[in-house]
């Protein structure tokens, strides 16, 4: 079967979104692939070095969040992108032609989440495939 | 789940970099490159000054297409080094692989500190139209009301930079096309209202001579108004930095930055010339910290010229973004290669912005801003001429590293020769010309805003030699320390960078 694409930033919510793909992936027979999607903005220049840092930082959560799947026994890898949380995980979904994206939430009030960004809220409107959010 | 839509795109596309390099459409690039220079606030902030120099007056739209040559170039410097080390893109990293550490340590430490200097500026123009738009003059004119209300200006900007708020492309396309509507529409109704003689008696006729250099009464005067006009291009280098990024990396970007440039320098010199021409040199020099409102009331009139006073709050506002976002970089560049201290490379785990550097830059313009308006507000101004300092040193340290950096491939091509070699080089040597000749003039007291003396020199040339000093002070210190950093050897172009492209 077709993957289980799963956002993961090291959060609360994001581990939620672990443990949720653990459960579903034996049940649903798919293999998951963890994403970590770091994209900075160009305003403001010199974006090389903060990307290379959040690289850093993102292979490390991958190792983290791929680990917590694989000690479960799900058949999982990690994937860096280097694009805006929401698009990329579309994008990844896409290429990998996955059943579902899984993502957690902070619970945030919708004020603070559109100030800042919402990705699940992003993620709803723009995926075609199903989002199951999960709440950290 | 659905299998309507086509597996798209294969692997290569995401992931890595792939996706990235179409990221930035053709228009953003413009606008990101004229976001940067905020045309609005710079004018506000500088047209004044420039008129106000003697030998220079209604030459000032003269004065802005001379400044502008050493910043085209030094872009070509930016452009070339940009090739050589994409994955910087700052003068620090630039000028350490070119000339060493200890080089790159100081061009590094100019970004930051003229970075807080004109934050403390920025903040004082946004205070100041923020009372402005909402009409209450009474506060505008109280020097602790405006800092105040620029201090908030900072903290919020900081913070939207923390959290990383999405002003995302497509906003800034708005805000901007808002600004550059904006000062067109100034521009045509001041220059319609001169030519049909409704303007007042104020008002000059236009003169194709404004834009002849030649006419300015002497090269000193030339200098000091260029030392101040360079600043209103600074940030423009950031289209080419970015052109790597865009949509069709061979021929868009180039496009691009010639695009924004044209813009640019069309919106300055007609906004220039628009604005004396209405106002006269004389109403540009009284009101020299903030040349717009002033004017755009009198153009507009109640309430159209409110659409003047929020074009320069948007452009503040879209300034402050570039200005913390690069310095908050530029600190963790130097902090992931132990330049700095650790926590500067410190990324926050959820906004994944570099949240220690661009709190710290927050706090420290707050800090100079309120200080020197305690002090003396004359001082602030005055640091407008030393940020011209600041500017000048790091622009041009970075012409002379591109032109190291490529020595032994410069006789390559003649374009080679010209836009790595000589092109920078001349750039450097103009920027440092300006640096020398304005130190020499920001020495005399008589030529600063308060007009004080500060161990018998003028208080810009103190600020701005002070800083570089405090900044050799610094580094000494540090690379007591942590010597690694500055263990480093220059490098040298690889040959392969130009082959086939150049």
């Amino acid at each position: 079967m077709s993957a289980l694409v799963v956002g993961y930033d090291g959060t609360a919510g994001a581990r939620a979104a672990i443990r949720e793909a653990a459960r579903l992936a034996p049940l649903l027979d798919a293999p998951v692939v963890v994403a970590f999607a770091f994209g900075t903005s160009p305003v403001g220049g010199e974006v090389a070095d903060l990307s290379a840092t959040l690289r850093e930082r993102g292979e490390a959560l991958l190792e983290e969040g791929t680990s917590a799947l694989r000690a479960a026994g799900v058949e999982v890898r990690g994937e860096l992108l280097d694009m805006k949380p929401a698009e990329g995980l579309v994008a990844l979904a896409e290429r990998e032609d996955a059943q579902m994206i899984v993502v957690g939430t902070y619970g945030e009030r919708p004020l603070k989440a559109m100030l800042i960004g919402s990705t699940p809220n992003k993620l709803v409107h723009l995926s075609e495939r199903p989002v199951l959010v999960v709440r950290g | 789940m659905t299998t309507a839509t086509p597996p798209a795109a294969p692997a290569a596309a995401v992931g890595d970099k792939g996706l990235k390099k179409d990221a930035l459409g053709f228009v953003s690039s413009v606008v990101i490159g004229v976001a940067s220079t905020a045309p609005g606030y710079s004018l506000a902030a500088s047209l004044g000054f420039v008129v106000a120099i003697t030998g220079v007056g209604l030459q000032a739209p003269a004065v802005l297409l001379v400044a502008f040559i050493p910043m085209l170039l030094i872009a070509s410097a930016y452009y070339y080094m940009n090739r050589a080390d994409p994955d910087c893109g700052t003068t620090f990293a630039w000028v350490t692989k070119a000339m060493g550490p200890w080089a790159g340590w100081m061009g590094g430490w100019a970004i930051v500190v003229a970075d807080v200097i004109v934050m403390a500026n920025l903040a004082q123009i946004a205070g100041l139209y923020s009372f402005l738009l909402v009409g209450w003059d009474s506060a505008a004119a109280s020097t602790a009301a405006v800092t105040a209300v620029g201090v908030v200006w900072i903290a919020l900007m900081t913070a939207i930079c923390v959290i990383g708020i999405e002003l995302s492309a497509r906003t800034q396309v708005g805000l901007l096309s808002a600004e550059i509507i904006t000062l067109v529409l100034f521009a045509a109704f001041a220059l319609v209202k001169v030519a049909t003689g409704d303007a007042g008696p104020q008002a000059v006729d236009f003169s194709a001579s404004w834009l002849n250099p030649f006419e300015v009464d002497s090269i000193d005067a030339l200098v000091a108004g260029v030392l101040i006009a360079v600043f209103i291009y600074w940030g423009w280098d950031s289209t080419v930095t970015v052109n790597e990024e865009s949509k069709d990396a061979t021929e868009g970007p180039g496009k691009a930055a010639l695009l924004a440039t044209v813009i640019l320098l069309a919106i300055y010199v007609i906004v220039a010339i628009a604005a004396q021409s209405y106002g006269g040199p004389q109403q540009l020099i009284d009101n020299a910290d903030d040349v717009l409102s002033v004017l755009g009331e009198q153009v507009f009139g109640s309430p159209w010229d409110k659409i003047l006073i929020i074009a320069v709050l948007t452009s503040a506002a879209a300034s402050t973004q570039t200005t913390i976002l690069p310095t908050a970089r530029t600190s963790l560049s130097m902090a992931r290669v132990r330049a700095m201290p650790e926590p500067l490379g410190r990324v926050h785990p959820r906004y994944l912005t570099p949240h220690v550097s661009t709190t710290l830059m927050g706090l420290l313009s707050i800090v100079w801003y309120v200080g020197l308006t305690i002090i003396s507000e004359n001082i602030l101004f005055d640091s407008i001429a030393a940020l011209g300092l600041m500017i000048a040193f790091y622009y041009g340290i970075t012409g002379f590293a591109c032109a190291i950096y490529y020595r032994r491939e410069l006789l390559r091509s003649v374009k080679t020769f010209l836009l790595i070699g000589v092109g920078p080089t001349l750039g450097g040597l103009m920027l440092l010309g300006i640096f020398i000749k304005s130190c020499y003039d920001l020495s005399k007291p008589e030529n600063s805003e308060s007009g004080d003396s500060w161990f018998g020199l003028g208080p810009p040339l103190v600020i701005g030699v002070g800083f570089l000093l405090l900044g050799v002070l610094l580094m000494i210190l540090w690379s007591l320390q942590h010597p690694g950093f500055f263990r480093r050897k220059p490098e040298r172009a690889d040959p392969a960078l130009l082959e086939g492209r150049a």
